[in-house]
């Protein structure tokens, strides 16, 4: 599509927002709402949208999380596209509905704003609402902006929809720092979005001239290829993901890399591995560090499932020392920190060249994490090289000397 | 890749996300036959509905009445008919045993099942041809001897199995006890007449005024037909052996019926009628007396109250309402009077056993009374004539000597109804004869075609507790009443007491059927099913199915069965339709069976080393 004719628009909003304009370009049949903040936000757009007429939607107030993922996984067996989200202990109340949803292979797209789980009540940012759900068999990754949020939602339906996948998705963004961040998006013009994104057919939905059943009731012995179905749905959406991208690329001119970015890595020697918001600050420190000389990068995770585990091994195993920033609870847990550590470590354990992994709880209850806290963590990162060896799994950021 | 090289075998392989054709269609059960959860299997099993077990000749009862609810009258007439030739006669004047065992009298009121019975009776009346008909003629001839119920209902089920009959009449008229012994008011002439006009229409001869011993002898009777069915009845009144029974005005009760009933008679009552005896006929001519002429008619009972009357209680209501008067604990002793009788002489009297067919105490010491009267009807039963019956089969009890399939030793001759039935415990009843008349003709055919006769069946299951079945879906309702004429102007007429159901009527009485243990196809299972694995292709009774493989056996359809014909039965009793666990030894359809079909093999296949184990 030439440029020419392309009616793009230059835009200031928040996260959630951008989440809401996605489902507006796609244009969504069913929307499960349920209030919880901070993701709130974009169900408020949604509603203002349906109600001005911008969108011609089912929009469902649902009594609570597990009825709204209900209603989601309900609306989308009947083969209509649907849109929910939700954020913290609503995430969890629904927790029930993720399996059936994926196991079902309907492409329901969830928008998470993290939010910190009770107790006690805190509406800051943690990823633990979103990763305690991983292995459900929902597409999931972090946007790290409002912009990338929106371009990650509108891929979410161009893969989770494809017949090769249909899995649902988890679009997460971080609470407050994406969702209620404004910041410049650019909307693209919805012939571009029709282009790349084709309407929604389920092959097999609900529908009362041609009776199905969904999800019935099997044989113990029926369980095993279902499941092998669903890895291999999972795993076959590595190819779907990569493709996408390049479509994407090509029509809206933003190109990512689907898998991980790197920041200033060429001749580092020490990684922040990292995913989600603080990406932002962790550049804007990197840099500043860089200019006194320090040997420090970013890598972030982009898509957690599924996990690159290949491009992981390959990225870190370049480095000296890897940084694992865990803005999620693992109480108990391979580093007793949070859950990246082992995602990390697994992917490097086949490396000839394994780098020192440690951790670091930063950004913990939604707090931002400062520079001083970088220069604290970069310190730790190169003491380590200088040492040859971890001082320990986890570092607590902010109580610790 | 975790999934690379993986394979699913094709016993195994499953559609896309398990979705499957819905489970009532397109085999869609085959692929996910979860039966193997049911430790208990719904089973459809009729029970015996204590209606149809209590019947002296045990009608469909619950059948015809549910095809009344539907307005499937003629099917319902249909029905009946397979057990009684005449239900405008038994609509009439049944005793109603099965109203007496209707479940539903436990629970409002009973049905009004003879109140039906002779909607369909009346029904079939005016049908222009009968609904059944004669069955393929076998070349046989029987000869049946007596036209009351026992003969009438043995000749017409010989006829429907296509024998030659031919009844013998002794009277004028054919109709035995049912013209004889039934006044008009209760069961008219006519009603009785197109009963018998059937009989004529299904091929049989009746020949009337033709009295065995005296017209026809044993021996042609041996000689003319291939079988013979004695259905006499018992004719010969009982006697109170009383003094001066001689005495002009002494009357007895089944001649005095008979002889009104036949036309022929010449009694003329006096104002002041006594009547001796507790039972049905003896209330019968209270009744007829009055519609004679009499003024004051008292029964004169044993009994020394009205409950312990050997009768039907709304027959005693209605000759109580009537004006009729009771007078318990007294035997008629001696008819007093100049040539004509003007009193009775009576002395208090009781049974001298538990039942009121034991011999009679009289109390002779005590001071007699006398009980002034222009006429005495005397009904204390009634006793055989068996003056042609070779002696060889007469019994004790004054009656014909039969085996237990009524077959007289090994001869060809038959016997039924009350001249076999005097003192066996029986009721001499009615609808009994017909049982009777309907099983020796059914054991009389069995002897004629060589084959073995069979014990008379009796049902282990009649349902009788409410328990079994859901009362949750019957509310209360009355039963509906058939309007009778007033008692005032009862008296001096021959009209029937006791009016016709309308259609209206009929159907809504049939609809207060619990249908007992039986299924009706109320469509509740299928309906309740919380899968759809209860199908039916027509509407219709006993015609759903229960898809085995498919069933969880979750009880919801057992639990919400309203007649209790759904049963649940431990899924170990079968050896069909099951779907184990132990998937090896399960022999299904579907997948489940090719899996099973692969494990079969898995042992032939296996090396005989483990080292090559794979």
């Amino acid at each position: 599509m030439a440029t020419a004719t392309v009616k793009k628009r230059r835009v200031r909003i928040n996260g959630c927002v951008a989440a809401a304009q996605v489902a507006k370009y796609a244009d969504v049949d069913v929307i499960a709402a349920y209030p919880i903040r901070p993701y709130t936000a974009t169900m408020m757009a949604l509603a203002q949208m349906v109600a001005n007429g911008e969108l011609d939607a089912e929009y469902i107030v649902a009594d609570s999380e597990h009825s709204q993922l209900s209603i989601a996984h309900g609306a989308s067996s009947s083969g209509a596209r649907v849109f929910t989200g939700s954020s913290g202990v609503g995430v969890q109340f629904a927790y029930e509905l993720y399996s059936p949803i994926s196991g079902t292979r309907m492409p329901v797209q969830m928008m998470i704003a993290d939010r910190t789980l009770d107790p006690p009540g805190d509406f800051g940012s943690e990823h633990t609402d979103a990763l305690s759900t991983r292995d459900m068999g929902w597409l999931m990754g972090w946007s790290c902006d409002a912009q990338e949020a929106f371009d990650n939602h509108l891929l979410g339906f161009r893969i989770g929809e494809d017949h090769r996948v249909l899995l649902p998705q988890m679009v997460c963004q971080d609470g407050f720092f994406v969702s209620h961040v404004t910041t410049d998006v650019e909307l693209p013009d919805p012939g571009q979005v029709k282009e790349f994104l084709p309407p929604y057919r389920h092959p097999y939905p609900l529908d009362p001239r041609r009776p199905v059943s969904h999800g019935p009731q099997i044989m113990p012995e029926q369980g095993p290829p279902l499941q092998l179905e669903r890895a291999r749905a999972m795993e076959g959406a590595v190819p779907v993901i990569e493709q996408a991208h390049e479509e994407f690329a090509r029509i809206f001119g933003r190109r990512y890399d689907p898998w991980i970015e790197e920041f200033m890595t060429d001749d580092a020697e020490v990684v922040f591995f990292i995913q989600g918001a603080h990406a932002v600050t962790a550049r804007y420190a990197i840099r500043h560090m860089r200019e006194r000389g320090a040997k420090v990068g970013l890598v972030r995770l982009k898509t957690i499932r599924p996990y690159p585990t290949d491009r992981v091994k390959d990225a870190l195993s370049k480095f000296k020392v890897v940084g694992v920033m865990e803005t999620n609870m693992g109480l108990g847990s391979v580093s007793s920190g949070g859950v990246l550590y082992a995602e990390v470590c697994a992917a490097l354990y086949e490396s000839p060249k394994r780098p020192l992994v440690f951790s670091f709880m930063a950004g913990m209850g939604g707090e931002a994490i400062v520079l001083k806290e970088f220069y604290w963590m970069t310190q730790k990162m190169l003491d380590a090289q200088k040492r040859g060896a971890i001082e320990k799994r986890t570092h607590w950021v902010g109580f610790e000397e | 890749m975790s999934t690379k090289g993986t394979h699913i075998p094709d016993w195994l392989a499953v559609p896309f996300a398990g979705i499957t054709p819905a489970p009532s269609q397109n085999k869609g059960q085959d692929l996910f036959p979860t039966g193997n959860w049911r430790a208990i299997r719904p089973v459809y099993r009729d029970k015996m509905p204590p209606c149809n077990n209590a019947c002296g000749t045990n009608e469909k009862i619950q059948g015809y009445l549910d095809l009344v609810k539907r307005g499937k009258y003629l099917d319902a007439y249909a029905l009946v008919k397979e057990d009684m030739p005449f239900p405008s006669v038994t609509g009439r004047v049944c005793y109603h045993p099965c109203e007496q065992a209707c479940n539903r009298g436990q629970y409002d009121e009973a049905i009004s099942i003879r109140a039906v019975e002779r909607f369909l009776g009346d029904l079939g009346q005016a049908l222009p041809r009968d609904v059944v008909k004669a069955g393929p003629p076998n070349g046989k001839k029987v000869a049946v001897v007596g036209s009351g119920p026992a003969g009438h209902s043995a000749a017409y089920q010989l006829a429907r199995l296509g024998y030659a009959v031919t009844i013998l009449e002794k009277s004028p008229k054919a109709g035995g006890l049912n013209r004889g012994g039934i006044p008009d008011w209760v069961l008219p002439q006519d009603v009785l007449d197109r009963e018998i006009e059937r009989l004529v229409e299904l091929g049989i001869t009746i020949k009337t005024s033709t009295e065995v011993g005296k017209d026809v002898t044993w021996d042609q009777l041996k000689k003319n037909y291939d079988a013979c069915v004695l259905a006499v009845g018992l004719t010969e009144p009982n006697s109170v052996r009383a003094e001066g029974e001689d005495k002009k005005g002494v009357h007895y009760g089944l001649p005095f019926l008979r002889d009104i009933g036949m036309g022929t008679s010449d009694v003329k009552l006096g104002p002041r009628v006594a009547v001796i005896g507790g039972g049905n006929t003896a209330i019968d001519c209270a009744r007829e007396a009055l519609r004679q002429g009499a003024e004051e008619v008292t029964l004169i009972t044993v009994e020394t109250a009205a409950e312990e009357m050997p009768c039907v209680p709304e027959d005693l209501h209605d000759m109580l309402a009537e004006g009729v008067d009771l007078k318990h604990g007294w035997a008629m002793t001696a008819a007093l009077g100049n040539g004509k009788v003007e009193a009775l002489q009576l002395h208090p009297a009781r049974f001298s056993g538990a039942i009121n067919a034991s011999p009679i105490a009289v109390d002779r010491e005590a001071p007699a009374e006398r009980f002034a009267v222009d006429n005495v009807i005397i009904a204390v039963g009634q006793h055989a004539s068996l003056k042609w019956l070779p002696e060889e089969f007469k019994n004790e009890r004054g009656t014909i000597a039969i085996d237990r399939f009524g077959r007289l030793g090994d001869t060809k001759f038959f016997a039924a109804g009350d001249i076999v039935q005097l003192g066996s415990g029986q009721p001499l009843m009615v609808v009994n004869a017909v049982g009777d008349g309907k099983r020796v003709a059914f054991n009389l055919d069995k002897v004629l075609r060589g084959e073995p006769l069979q014990e008379r069946m009796v049902s282990i299951d009649v349902i009788t507790d409410l328990a079994r079945m859901n009362m949750t879906y019957f509310p209360k309702f009355p039963r509906v009443q058939q309007e009778m004429l007033a008692p005032a102007s009862r008296r001096r007429t021959q009209d029937e007491v006791i009016r016709a159901f309308s259609e209206e009527q009929a159907m809504e009485e049939a609809n207060r059927c619990f249908s007992c243990g039986t299924c009706n196809a109320c469509d509740n299972c299928y309906l309740v099913c919380p899968e759809p694995c209860i199908v039916r292709s027509v509407r219709s009774n006993g015609l759903y199915k229960i898809l085995v493989d498919y069933c969880k056996g979750c009880r919801v359809c057992i639990e919400e069965c309203p007649t209790g014909c759904l049963e649940g039965v431990p899924e170990l009793d079968f050896d069909t339709g099951v779907v184990r666990m132990d998937t090896a030894f399960a022999i299904t359809q579907g997948l489940h069976g090719r899996q099973a079909e692969e494990l079969r093999r898995l042992p032939e296949k296996a090396p005989k080393d483990i080292e090559n184990w794979r």
